[in-house]
C-alpha cells in the first residue's frame, strides 16, 4: 500500500515483513481510547490471544502511505500496580514481553481533557518510556463548552511528547493522528532495546508508594499550571441526573427499572429474532443435506456440525441485546451509578458493586460474564464473581426447563390471573439459581478466599450520550469474540459426540442403534450413578451430551426416544418423558440444571481467565456435587 | 485556577490562601465520614493497608489533596469530588480517611 505514497514523504525502505512499527494506544477508561481506535482501524481489528496470557488484545493493521503499521489497543487502566489482569496485560504489552508482540514502537495516549490532572496521573508513567509518543486530548469540546482552558503547545513543551485535540465522536483531528502514525511508520521499528520497566513506584527509587505518587501529583500539577490549564465547571447536567438516580428513594427505583428492562428485553424482544435464527438454520441445514451425497461426512456436517453449532448461534440475537444495553448503560455513564448502588448488598454477601455488570450478563450466558468479570479490580472479588457467575440463569437452561415444566407442571391460577404454576416454577428456578450463587459466594469468601476486606472506589463519569457508531462497534466485537470462544468448542465438543454416536460400526457398516453405541453405552455406565436420582441410561445420555451446552438435550432424548422434530414444545417427546420419569425425578432434573455447570465453553473460558484447571474443576466438581444432591432431595422427597 | 494544594498547606485564612513552610504531619481525629456534604477538607493520611491505598493514590486521592464530600449513594456511602473527578468509596474507607478542615484550622 505503500504505492500511494503521499508527495513529500520519501518512501522508506520497507522493513521485512513481519516487523512492522507497532504503537500502542494507552489510556485511563472512559478516555475514548477505543472509540479513537476504532476510528483508526475501521473493523479491520482483530481480537488476539497470545500463548499464555489470558487476556485478550486487540490488534489492527493500519496502511500509511509511509507504510504498514499496526496498533495494539490497551484495556483502560488506572495504574501500573499489576492489581487487575487488565493492568498487568497494559505493563506486559508496555514492556515487550508477550511473545509474538514486540515492544511499542510508539505510543497514542488518549486523555480526557476535562479530567486533565487525574487522568495524566495515571499515565505519567509511560511519559517516562521515552519513546516517541502522540499526547491525544479528548472530549475537547466539553472542555471549552464547561469554560475550561488549555493551551496544547505548552503542554506538549512541558512534558516533551507531541500533543493534539481530537473529538473521536465527530472525526476531528484524526489528521494529526493519522500524520503522526505516518512518522512512526516512516521511521519504521525501532532497534531492540533492552525491555523497559512501567510500575507505580518508580526502579530504584526506595520510597513509599505514598511519596512516588506525591511526586507524580506534583509533575503534572506543574505541567497544568505551565499549561494554563482551568478545570472545566461542574456538569449541571450530570448534577441534576445524579440528584434522581443516586436518590435515596429514587435511585433504587431507577436502578430496578433498569435491571427489569434489560430482563424483558432479553426475554421477549430477542425471541422473534432467536426464532429467525433457528429457522434460518433449519432451512439451510436441510439445504447442505440436499447438495452432498448421502456419506457419513454429510451427516456429521447436517447432525453433528450444523445442529451443534446452530443451538449456540441461536443465543446471539438475546446476547447482542443484552450487549446493546450494556453498551448504552457503560457509554451513558449510568453503570458506574449502578455499581455505586448495587455495591452494599453485594459486598454483605462477598462481592462488591463492579460484580454487578459481570452478574446481570451472565442472565444472558456465563461466557461474556466472567470475561466482564475482568473489571472487578480486587483479584479475590473477581475469582468470587467468576465462581457464582454460572449459578445465574442463562438463557441455555430456558429450552429444557420449558421443555420439563411443559410435561410435568400442570398449568393452574395460583395467584390469580396473574402467576401460574408454570410460571411460578419458573421463578422459582431462577431465584433458586441466585440464592445458590449468594450462598456460595458467602461461604467462598469465608474459606477458599478469605482474606481482608475488598475496597470499593468507582469512579462516576459525566452522563454523555452514546454514539450508535461507538454501540455498534462495541456489538461487532462482542459478536466475534462469542462466535469463536463457543463456536470453537461447541464445535468440537458436538463433533465427538456425535462421533460418539456412530461407533460402533454395525456388521452392516452403518451406525449402530443409539443404545449399543460408544454415547449409549456410556449412558450405561453413569446410570448406577444416578439411579437414585430417578434416571435411567437414556436421561444418562442426555445429561452427557449437554455437557456441549445445556440445550442440546433437547434434541438428544429427541432422538433417544425416536421422536421427530422434537424441540421444548413438542407433545410426543413429552409424553414419552412422562412414562420415564414421575414428579420427583422431573423436579429433580429441573433442579439439577439450575446448579450443574452443564457447558464446556464456560469451563474453557474459567481455564483461561483464572490460568490454571484448578478453579474450574473444583467449580465443576461443586456444582455437580450440589446438582446430584438437590435432585436426590427432590427425588426422595416428593 | 490549578489548585495549589498539594504544596501549599493552607493555615487560618481562606481555603486557597498562603503557603506554610513545612506540610507537617498533623494528629487528627477527623475523619472523612465526619464531613458533611458539600465542606471542602484536607485530606491528612490514610489509616488503612498500602494495597487499599494504592487505588486511591491512583485517583489522586493523596496527602495534601482537597476532598468534598458532594453527594451520599443509597446506601449512605459518600461520593466525594476530588481533582474535578466523582469517586464513590465506601464509609469503611471513608473512616480510615483521616482529614482536616480548612476554617477550622484557627486555634
Amino acid at each position: 500500500m505503500s504505492g500511494t505514497t503521499a508527495s513529500g514523504v520519501a518512501t522508506p525502505p520497507r522493513p521485512p515483513s513481519g516487523t512492522r512499527p507497532v504503537v500502542a494506544l494507552v489510556g485511563p477508561p472512559n478516555s475514548g481510547k477505543t472509540t479513537l481506535f476504532n476510528q483508526l482501524t475501521g473493523l479491520r481489528q482483530k481480537v488476539a490471544n497470545y500463548p499464555g496470557v489470558t487476556v485478550e488484545k486487540h490488534v489492527g493493521g493500519l496502511a500509511t502511505p509511509a507504510g504498514d503499521i499496526e496498533i495494539v489497543d490497551l484495556p483502560g487502566v488506572n495504574g501500573f500496580s499489576t492489581r487487575t489482569l487488565d493492568e498487568k496485560v497494559t505493563r506486559d504489552v508496555l514492556e515487550g514481553r508477550i511473545e509474538g508482540l514486540r515492544a511499542p514502537d510508539a505510543l497514542v495516549l488518549t486523555v480526557d481533557c476535562t479530567r486533565l490532572e487525574p487522568q495524566l496521573m495515571l499515565v505519567e508513567p509511560v511519559l517516562e518510556l521515552g519513546i516517541p509518543t502522540l499526547l491525544v486530548l479528548t472530549m475537547a469540546d466539553e472542555l471549552t463548552s464547561r469554560q475550561g482552558e488549555l493551551d496544547d503547545a505548552r503542554l506538549a513543551e512541558r512534558l516533551g511528547v507531541e500533543v493534539t485535540r481530537a473529538n473521536a465522536r465527530s472525526g476531528e483531528g484524526l489528521d494529526a493522528v493519522r500524520t503522526f502514525l505516518e512518522h512512526v511508520a516512516h521511521r519504521g521499528p525501532m532497534p531492540e532495546r533492552p525491555c523497559p520497566v512501567i510500575s507505580n513506584v518508580p526502579q530504584g527509587m526506595a520510597l513509599p508508594v505514598v511519596d512516588a505518587f506525591a511526586e507524580r501529583r506534583r509533575i503534572v500539577r506543574e505541567a497544568g499550571e505551565h499549561a494554563r490549564y482551568r478545570r472545566p465547571q461542574p456538569d449541571a447536567d450530570t448534577r441534576r441526573i445524579d440528584s434522581v438516580v443516586l436518590h435515596r428513594f429514587w435511585g433504587p427505583l431507577v436502578f430496578l427499572a433498569v435491571v427489569i428492562l434489560v430482563f424483558q428485553a432479553i426475554f421477549t424482544w430477542a425471541v422473534p429474532f432467536m426464532d429467525g435464527v433457528e429457522a434460518a438454520i433449519a432451512v439451510s441445514g436441510g439445504w447442505i443435506a440436499s447438495v452432498l451425497p448421502d456419506i457419513w461426512l454429510r451427516d456429521l456436517l447436517v447432525d453433528g456440525v450444523w445442529a451443534g453449532v446452530g443451538s449456540v448461534i441461536v443465543f446471539l440475537p438475546q446476547i447482542l441485546i443484552l450487549f446493546l444495553f450494556i453498551g448504552i448503560l457503560e457509554d451513558s455513564g449510568y453503570m458506574a451509578r449502578a455499581a455505586v448502588i448495587a455495591d452494599r448488598s453485594m459486598y454483605r454477601v462477598g462481592l462488591q458493586g463492579r460484580a454487578f455488570l459481570p452478574l446481570l450478563s451472565a442472565y444472558a450466558c456465563a461466557i461474556p460474564a466472567i470475561l466482564a468479570a475482568r473489571t472487578v479490580e480486587d483479584e479475590r472479588d473477581r475469582m468470587a464473581t467468576i465462581f457464582v457467575a454460572p449459578f445465574m440463569t442463562c438463557s441455555a437452561r430456558l429450552p429444557v426447563y420449558a421443555l420439563l415444566i411443559a410435561a410435568f407442571i400442570p398449568e393452574r391460577p395460583l395467584l390469580g390471573p396473574v402467576l401460574g404454576t408454570r410460571a411460578a416454577t419458573l421463578l422459582g428456578l431462577y431465584a433458586l439459581g441466585a440464592l445458590a450463587a449468594v450462598l456460595t459466594a458467602f461461604v467462598l469468601k469465608r474459606t477458599l478466599l478469605r482474606g481482608k476486606p475488598s475496597s470499593f472506589l468507582m469512579e462516576l463519569p459525566p452522563y454523555r450520550l452514546p454514539t450508535p457508531k461507538s454501540l455498534f462497534l462495541r456489538l461487532w466485537d462482542r459478536t466475534g469474540v462469542f462466535l469463536k470462544r463457543a463456536g470453537t468448542i461447541i464445535l468440537g465438543v458436538t463433533v465427538v459426540l456425535w462421533f460418539l454416536t456412530q461407533v460402533p460400526r454395525g456388521i452392516d457398516g452403518g451406525p449402530p442403534p443409539l443404545e449399543q453405541s460408544a454415547l449409549g453405552q456410556a449412558g450405561q455406565v453413569v446410570e448406577p450413578v444416578i439411579a437414585p436420582l430417578g434416571y435411567d441410561w437414556k436421561i444418562g445420555v442426555g445429561l452427557i451430551s449437554s455437557l456441549a451446552a445445556r440445550e442440546v438435550i433437547v434434541g438428544t432424548l429427541g432422538t433417544i426416544y425416536g421422536v421427530e422434530d422434537a424441540g421444548e414444545d413438542s407433545p410426543g417427546l413429552q409424553e414419552r418423558l412422562r412414562q420415564d420419569l414421575d414428579l420427583g425425578s422431573a423436579v429433580g432434573l429441573l433442579i439439577f440444571f439450575v446448579f450443574a455447570l452443564q457447558c464446556m465453553s464456560t469451563v474453557a473460558v474459567m481455564r483461561r481467565e483464572t490460568a490454571g484447571w484448578k478453579w474450574p474443576a473444583l467449580q465443576f466438581g461443586y456444582m455437580l456435587g450440589l446438582a446430584w444432591l438437590g435432585a436426590w432431595a427432590a427425588n426422595a422427597l416428593l | 485556577m490549578t489548585d495549589p494544594a498539594t504544596e501549599a498547606v493552607p493555615t487560618r485564612r481562606a481555603p486557597r490562601g498562603g503557603v506554610h513552610p513545612q506540610p507537617s504531619v498533623e494528629r487528627t481525629d477527623l475523619r472523612l465520614t465526619d464531613i458533611s456534604l458539600d465542606e471542602v477538607v484536607e485530606l491528612v493520611r490514610f489509616e488503612m493497608p498500602d494495597d487499599q491505598i494504592e487505588p486511591l493514590l491512583e485517583r489522586g486521592v493523596l496527602p495534601g489533596c482537597r476532598l468534598c464530600p458532594v453527594r451520599r449513594s443509597p446506601s449512605g456511602d459518600p461520593i466525594v469530588e476530588v481533582d474535578g473527578v466523582m469517586l464513590a468509596l465506601r464509609r469503611e474507607t471513608a473512616g480510615c480517611i483521616c482529614v482536616k478542615r480548612f476554617a477550622a484550622a484557627a486555634d
